[in-house]
């Protein structure tokens, strides 16, 4: 179990990391298409115009696609930032508490948010929602990947409380 | 007692919006307070692109944006966005009539409900430089923000550029891009004059916003608060498009005003896009099916 | 319940969710689901989904993993080393030496970047390590990086002053143009305060290093060689007609590859390594930038931030006692909302008063950007605040105390502004004198 859901979130996180690698390949082409048309100007020749139609539309979901697939893998390895101030300063049982109920909350939010994401792709998708620009991009492809990292993300916060509450381990905030 | 709020995309010194300031004010009056509307202008409350489906989803029960935002939905929602089918008021007008019954029908199948629809002044052509022949736009950096945009591009020998509207500044100061084709309303909101020099007043195409209600969020009120909505907006739509012209009238002026030198398009030119625009008005009938053949039929028909 | 009680109540339910420990960008949305529920007709859950939607697919924030990307690249890399080793014998004279580095570093990079926490990823990434070897202040290298950083913001391009020029209407090319010599004042004063700190400091500066011959002056410049081009890459991309500036950043990342590469510095695990580490870093911000998305929607619903500025409005003020007053309203709903939202949330009733006081709309931009840079510092909802404490770990309220100082600096450039309002717009004027 324990290898499972850390290899879980460990793949969710790399889908976002190549998603993101995603963006910078598809602006480094546009970029290199415009430095072309450049030194085909230059040249004296007709330049070609290449475009990667709807770039920001699609860098855009790429993007909300990263942000919501790396949730569970930042929040296991310490990204996500909390205040931890007033944590540090009292004793262990009523931090101990504090992890604890705090983990409670972030379920019940992180639940919320999945079940909000989930119906909002579903209508998306019963309706055949698409994107504005030049491909009619299905609005329920980038709010599915934004739901199942919320879901991820639910099922590592179950994790992150349960080990709390049960071997007082908590996430610790990454030092640099 | 009911209370609407209603997002819009435009910032509250645009023409849309103050008419829009100005319906749900008479909604008010109207109603006796029945219904009051707080407009979120400038997307404050809801972003552009999510304007339709937070209605259609009853986050909020109205609000406005651009109708061919849509034109991936369905062809029909961007007929007033072909280029050069009906480059004047009037014409736009009966394109609106012919368009309505479609457009209805359609927003209907998502729970919508049409209220008003008003146009944007005519779109023109802006350069860094005069142009009287197509042949003299081969090449140049063109920006196009959606497929009609870009096929204009195509057609006409041009570079199509992918500009984000905020981004149109700096695109023209660091030529990413040569020219574009928006209202006067536009250009005087960027104050283009800060990076361009000629406009040309090709009145390519007129497009429009319009004004939706959630269709249950509607039906709930009462009957006389109903009809006082429908006047207010019957009274909207004439003011919107008499709104709109003043507009371009004074938008116009400015541009002159501020020294973008605005030119008629010389014969040639129109004639070349005259051309384009049939052959894009061709491709678009074959996209839009049956309803959109109709749809042509009535307004060239009256 | 009143709009004074609600108020109340929801800087309670944030300072509670804050003060316990419950991440940053779930404290935000609980907040927002209070807010949410005082009008219990809404559909919250439509509403945050919505929300979450629209703040994540946002064109102009993918420049922001591009360049976190690229700080973990030049972290991993010679590069940074290299920068700190080319500048130091330069500032050997100067009060506070290479404590200076992180003013330098975000006034050249706010001039690429548009934000202010790609501004402070980028560059603590790089600097705020090398600072700690170096055995500088924790605290005034914190402090200065927060407080530098917002000049993202000020120093063009800038994302807000395109909000802010769409929302009235105002040329962007102008207001670009007149933040440039405010952003470059308040970089002045910054590198100031560093050099009075630094001589009545003396016990808290590391040893002067020894004095350097001319010769390896010049090795230190053929040092610093990469980081120029790198610069002038990203820069001349944008100025050259190439690059938005949005686009620019991923020039920045590619240009950091070769760079690393050509230094035999970058192998297929460090690559996989940055990559994973500008992911993370830039999920922990957009997640926040969601909660505070939702936030905001749930104050346009509420109308809270608008009744605020109607009620100034209604005070009838002379136009300084109106600045005043904004200055006040700016910096309270700072410590909760972020720059951009604090601007479209309250425009629509601002801007009337703005013109009737008769202020410049191009100065009020600037000047607007400057309350904002001082709400990107202040606690508990500050955005450069949660940089930093990704990069350091260090607590929210610790980072927040480092940047007061800077906090002060802002707030005295805001009454600078008011005094000379020329400071922002004779460079504009000149420029665009028809
Ligand atoms: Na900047
Ligand atoms: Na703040």
């Amino acid at each position: 179990m324990r290898r499972f859901l850390d290899a879980l979130y460990r793949y969710a996180g790399w889908a976002a990391a190549i998603s993101i690698f995603m963006i910078f390949a598809l602006v480094g082409l546009q970029v290199s298409a415009r430095l072309l048309d450049a030194g085909l100007r230059l040249a004296g020749q007709r330049p070609l115009g290449l475009i990667i139609p709807s770039i920001a539309e699609i860098c855009g979901f790429l993007l909300a696609t990263a942000s919501f697939l790396a949730l569970a893998y930042t929040l296991t390895t310490g990204g996500h930032i909390r205040v931890s101030l007033l944590l540090h300063r009292v004793g262990p049982r009523v931090r101990h508490v504090f992890e604890v109920v705090v983990g409670l909350c972030a379920i019940a939010l992180s639940l919320y948010m999945t079940v909000a994401m989930a119906r909002l792709t579903l209508r998306s998708w019963n309706f055949n929602d698409v994107s504005y620009g030049f491909i009619p991009v299905p609005l329920a492809l980038p709010q599915g990947a934004m739901t199942l990292g919320l879901a991820i993300l639910t099922i590592a916060l179950v994790d992150v409380t349960l080990r709390a509450w049960l071997h007082r381990k908590y996430v610790q905030s990454s030092e640099a | 007692q009911t209370s609407w709020d209603m997002p819009t995309p435009y910032p509250d010194g645009n023409f849309h919006t103050r008419n829009i300031l100005q319906f749900a004010e008479e909604v008010g009056e109207k109603t006796g307070g029945e219904l009051t509307i707080t407009v979120h202008a400038n997307q404050s409350l809801i972003k552009h692109p999510d304007i339709k489906t937070s209605v259609r989803d009853g986050v909020v029960p109205a609000g406005e944006l651009l109708v061919s935002r849509l034109e991936n939905e369905s062809p029909i929602f961007g007929v007033d966005s072909v280029p050069f089918l009906a480059s004047s008021y009037e014409l736009s007008r009966k394109l609106y009539d012919a368009q309505r019954p479609y457009l209805e029908k359609l927003l209907e199948e998502q729970g919508l409900q049409l209220l008003f629809s008003v146009a944007w002044p005519p779109q023109g052509i802006y350069a860094k430089k005069e142009v009287t022949s197509l042949s003299e736009m081969e090449g140049m950096k063109f920006r196009a923000y959606n497929l009609g945009t870009e096929r204009v591009a195509e057609l006409a020998g041009m570079v199509p550029t992918q500009i984000e509207a905020s981004d149109i500044p700096t695109a023209f100061a660091t030529g990413r891009v040569e020219a574009m084709i928006t209202s006067p309303s536009t250009g005087v909101d960027s104050k283009v004059w800060d990076f361009l020099t000629h406009y040309h007043d090709t009145q390519a195409w007129l497009p429009r916003n319009m004004v939706i209600v959630n269709k249950a969020a509607f039906d709930a009120l009462g009957d006389d608060v109903k009809a006082a909505v429908l006047e207010a907006a019957a009274e909207a739509e004439t003011r919107g498009w008499e709104m709109s012209q003043v507009e371009t009238a004074e938008k116009t002026q400015a541009l002159t005003d501020n020294g973008v030198t605005v030119v008629a398009p010389s014969e040639e030119l129109k004639a070349g896009f005259a051309e384009i625009g049939a052959k894009i008005a061709d491709e678009w009938k074959a996209s839009a099916g049956a309803d959109g053949e109709a749809l042509l039929q009535t307004y060239g028909g009256n | 319940m009143g709009i004074f009680e609600l108020s109340i109540l929801l800087i309670i339910v944030m300072l509670v969710a804050l003060a316990t420990g419950l991440w940053i960008a779930f404290s935000l949305s609980a907040v927002a689901l209070v807010a949410l529920a005082s009008k219990p007709a809404l559909p919250a859950a439509q509403v945050m989904a919505t929300s979450f939607w629209s703040a994540s697919i946002s064109w102009d924030l993918t420049a922001l993993p591009m360049f976190i990307w690229m700080g973990e690249i030049l972290f991993r890399s010679r590069l940074s080393e290299n920068m700190f080793t080319g500048i130091s014998p330069f500032v050997r004279r100067i009060p506070g030496r290479l404590a200076h580095v992180n003013v330098l570093g975000c006034t050249v990079f706010a001039a690429v970047s548009g934000s202010s926490a790609a501004t402070t990823a980028t560059i603590g990434k790089i600097s705020l390590p090398e600072l700690q070897k170096r055995g500088y202040d924790d605290r005034l290298a914190i402090g200065s990086l927060a407080g530098s950083g917002t000049l993202g913001l000020l120093i063009p391009p800038s994302i807000i002053l395109i909000v802010y020029g769409a929302a009235v209407e105002e040329s962007i090319a102008r207001l670009f143009v007149a933040g440039v010599i405010p952003g470059l004042m308040l970089g002045a004063l910054f590198m100031g305060y560093v050099a009075v700190w630094a001589l009545l400091n003396p016990d808290k500066m590391p040893p002067r290093e020894a004095r350097v011959p001319w010769r390896q002056k010049l090795q230190a410049i053929r040092e610093l060689l990469p980081v120029v081009v790198l610069i002038a890459g990203v820069i001349g991309s944008i100025y050259g007609g190439l690059a938005s500036p949005t686009e620019a950043a991923v020039v920045g990342v590619a240009l950091s590859l070769v760079l690393a590469r050509m230094q035999g510095a970058l192998d297929w695990l460090r690559f996989k390594e940055g990559l994973l580490a500008a992911t993370v870093t830039s999920c922990m911000i957009a997640f926040i930038l969601a909660g505070a998305a939702v936030l905001t929607t749930a104050m346009g619903f509420t109308g809270l931030p608008r009744q605020l500025a109607t009620w100034i409005g209604e005070l009838g003020l002379s136009p300084m006692m109106l600045l005043a007053a904004l200055t006040l309203l700016f910096i309270i709903l700072g410590c909760f909302l972020d720059g951009i939202s604090m601007i479209v949330l309250t425009t629509a009733v601002i801007m009337p008063l703005v013109v009737a006081a008769g202020f410049d709309l191009v100065w009020f931009g600037i000047y607007l950007v400057v309350v904002v840079e001082m709400a990107q510092i202040t606690p508990p909802v500050g955005f450069n605040l949660f940089v930093i404490q990704g990069l350091t770990g260090r607590d929210l309220f610790a980072i927040a105390r480092a940047a007061l100082p800077f906090f002060f600096l802002l707030l005295l450039m805001v009454v600078l502004l008011a005094l000379f309002p020329d400071i922002a717009l004779w460079l504009p004027r000149t420029m665009f004198s028809a």
